[in-house]
């Protein structure tokens, strides 16, 4: 079952997609965790998050983007270039930050030059910076833009019925995500840092109906298992774009759990609901996704996101933080900057990682300094 | 009790044997392409110089690049904690130490009790690093030691443009066919050295005193940029050899284990 899930994770055009685009049905790709899954849910169509796992070299990717530029979105042109992304019937841009701003360019300039690159829904999806009466009422009217486009373009209705019984199955999923976290947070966790990475990425690449069901069916299992894993130093690990569950379990090795995590990618997007009761259910979609959503990109946010941090370093009795960035990640890495003198004025030690998206690298090096970490948090040195 | 710590690195592998607290015997080779290789001959050497059987040793501890690949070790420890451990011991009043390795350089934050309490190590490319101080040094057709001596004759000291030891090559073969004396382009090479350990010192926060390890703190031009740029002067260190202090930190804490001391 949870082999599944993995599969899931680890192949980009996994056995749920195949079956999808075999029952003759629509996949619509987006970029980033802005985009509301529940809008293609209630169209029939599978929100498929778009990543750049799987890519070995950046070759197309370098040729449209900038040297200076994060490499996701880089390994995800690679990837749209290599047809890699073949069986999806639509992209939508979310400029979650300027990389992925960028994307919308660069993509549509490798459309050009590669046949097939562009699918026919290509569609940039606006998010506002900042939350505000009149930040949600713009954010509204984009929902509303992009409901146009895909019923228009795929000559669907999404119907407020439908829309209605998509936010309470993604309301599931959610509620099925915080068991997952409470039960990651145990003094023994039933399950890795890596495999809780897992489960949850596997989430945004398979329909969500089979996906709660597996998600129920992992959380039950693991419910079960006799005696947790005990011993190891508690760690919780930050930042931007990681998807990458190798990276998790190096960090993890054989000393060391993630019992925690604020990543894009990771549970940080599923700790909330939609509201079910409200009169209008974009209404209440635009009030949660640009709410909720807990990610440095929003403006004047920092302290609340200190606060959730600290909330979950406290909850999970985290002994260490590792504060990761892809390199040139502006928002994560300034803000990174931020957390490491903050929580290590609060005592909690901090490790700050910049590193490439990608195959995962350099690992002697990253192994040397996550060991030093934990040996900093062990006091080894300290003359007895 | 004699113990011993074996450091093996990317460019260097030291082995360090003590007893009592004192450096009985060492070693210093080059890396060969199989750490289990390197750290064999390095212990060898060491056991040879001190006058003792292999068998003598009680504890062994494994550090650097190679450290798991070390089969005679009974455990191993990250070189960040080695270093902090013989920096201490080389300098008892020690805060902050600045290591540069073959591919890596460091700066660590000691407490009081000689633990280290943060650490920041360079993540982006070989420059600042003793593989840039050893590339620029054949260019130049010096030894690793010349390039320090000279560089302190320097009267007009070329800036490098670019940090990068790559591009830094073009930029150095550049001022040799231009005909800049050669002490100018080695303060120039050294400068950059420095100026890339800056970045990273400043980062962490400097607290006195500060001493520097490694092979790279045996260039004199580059301890005394260092000290220019950062404003301070850095602990002389005579104790011994600074380019073992990852080894000896290591000997230092196979010491701690043995006596059950220290986790």
């Amino acid at each position: 079952m949870s082999v599944r899930l993995m599969r899931a994770v680890e192949t980009l055009n996994n056995e749920f997609v195949q079956r999808w685009k075999e029952e003759g049905k629509k996949i619509v790709g987006y970029t980033c965790s802005y985009a509301p899954d529940e809008i293609f849910h209630a169209a029939g169509i599978l929100p498929y998050r778009i990543r750049g796992h799987g890519a070995d070299e950046t070759t197309i990717g370098d040729t449209y983007f900038g040297p200076f530029i994060c490499s996701l979105p880089k390994c995800m042109l690679q990837l749209a270039g290599t047809g890699a992304f073949g069986f999806l019937d639509g992209v939508v841009i979310v400029p979650g930050c300027d990389s992925m701003r960028r994307l919308d360019d660069c993509w549509r300039k490798a459309g050009e030059d590669i046949a097939g690159v562009v699918p026919q829904f290509f569609f940039h999806f606006a998010v506002p910076h900042k939350f505000a009466a009149y930040t949600v009422d713009w954010f509204e009217g984009e929902i509303r833009r992009l409901i146009e486009a895909v019923e228009r373009h795929f000559d669907v209705r999404i119907t407020e019925e439908r829309l209605r019984d998509s936010i309470e199955l993604y309301n599931r999923g959610r509620s099925l995500l915080e068991e997952l976290e409470r039960m990651r947070r145990l003094p023994a966790p039933p399950f890795t840092g890596a495999e809780a990475l897992s489960v949850v990425i596997a989430g945004s690449a398979i329909p969500r109906d089979a996906y709660n069901e597996l998600l129920e069916e992992f959380i039950a299992v693991h419910r079960a298992v006799p005696r947790g894993i005990e011993g190891r130093r508690r760690l919780m690990l930050v930042g931007s774009a990681s998807d990458d569950t190798a990276f998790v379990r190096l960090i993890e090795g054989e000393r060391a759990l993630v019992v925690a995590d604020n990543l894009c990618f990771g549970a940080r997007f599923h700790n909330d609901r939609v509201d079910e009761g409200g009169r209008d259910p974009v209404r209440a979609l635009a009030e949660r996704y640009l709410r909720r959503s807990d990610c440095p990109r929003m403006y004047g946010d920092y302290r609340r996101r200190l606060e959730i941090l600290v909330d979950t370093i406290r909850s999970a009795s985290v002994d260490g933080v590792i504060l990761q960035n892809i390199r040139f990640c502006d928002l994560h890495g300034a803000e990174n900057g931020l957390f490491e003198r903050d929580l290590e004025a609060l005592g909690v030690p901090c490790m700050r990682i910049e590193r490439e998206y990608g195959p995962l690298v350099e690992t002697g090096r990253l192994k040397m300094r996550l060991d030093a970490f934990l040996e900093r948090i062990d006091g080894q040195g300290r003359t007895a | 009790m004699i113990v011993g710590g074996c450091d093996v690195g990317s460019l260097t592998s030291k082995a360090v044997l003590m007893s009592e607290g004192k450096v009985l015997g060492f070693s210093l080779i080059k890396s060969r392409t199989k750490p289990e290789e390197s750290a064999e001959e390095a212990m060898n050497g060491a056991c040879t110089a001190a006058g003792i059987d292999r068998g003598e040793v009680r504890f062994c501890v494994g550090t650097g690049y190679g450290r798991d690949r070390i089969g005679f070790v009974d455990a191993t420890v990250s070189e960040i904690a080695c270093h902090g451990k013989g920096a201490r011991w080389m300098v008892p009043s020690a805060r902050t130490v600045i290591d540069i390795g073959g591919q890596d350089c460091k700066a660590i934050k000691l407490d009081a009790a000689g633990a280290v309490v943060k650490f920041v190590t360079n993540d982006k490319c070989a420059s600042g690093t003793g593989r840039f101080l050893e590339v620029m040094a054949r260019l130049l057709g010096l030894g690793l030691d010349e390039l320090g001596e000279l560089s302190m004759r320097a009267k007009n000291p070329v800036t490098l443009a670019n940090a990068c030891t790559v591009w830094a090559q073009a930029d150095v073969i550049q001022f040799l066919n231009d005909g800049v004396p050669i002490e100018d382009i080695a303060a120039g090479i050294n400068n950059a050295m420095a100026g890339r350990m800056a970045v990273l010192v400043n980062n962490l926060g400097v607290e006195n005193d500060v001493c520097m390890t490694g092979g790279v703190a045996k260039n004199r031009g580059v301890l005394a940029a260092i000290e220019t740029i950062l404003g301070l002067r850095l602990r002389a260190i005579r104790r011994c050899d600074p380019q073992l202090a990852g080894a000896l930190g290591a000997a230092l804490i196979a010491h701690e284990k043995a006596a059950g001391g220290v986790k």
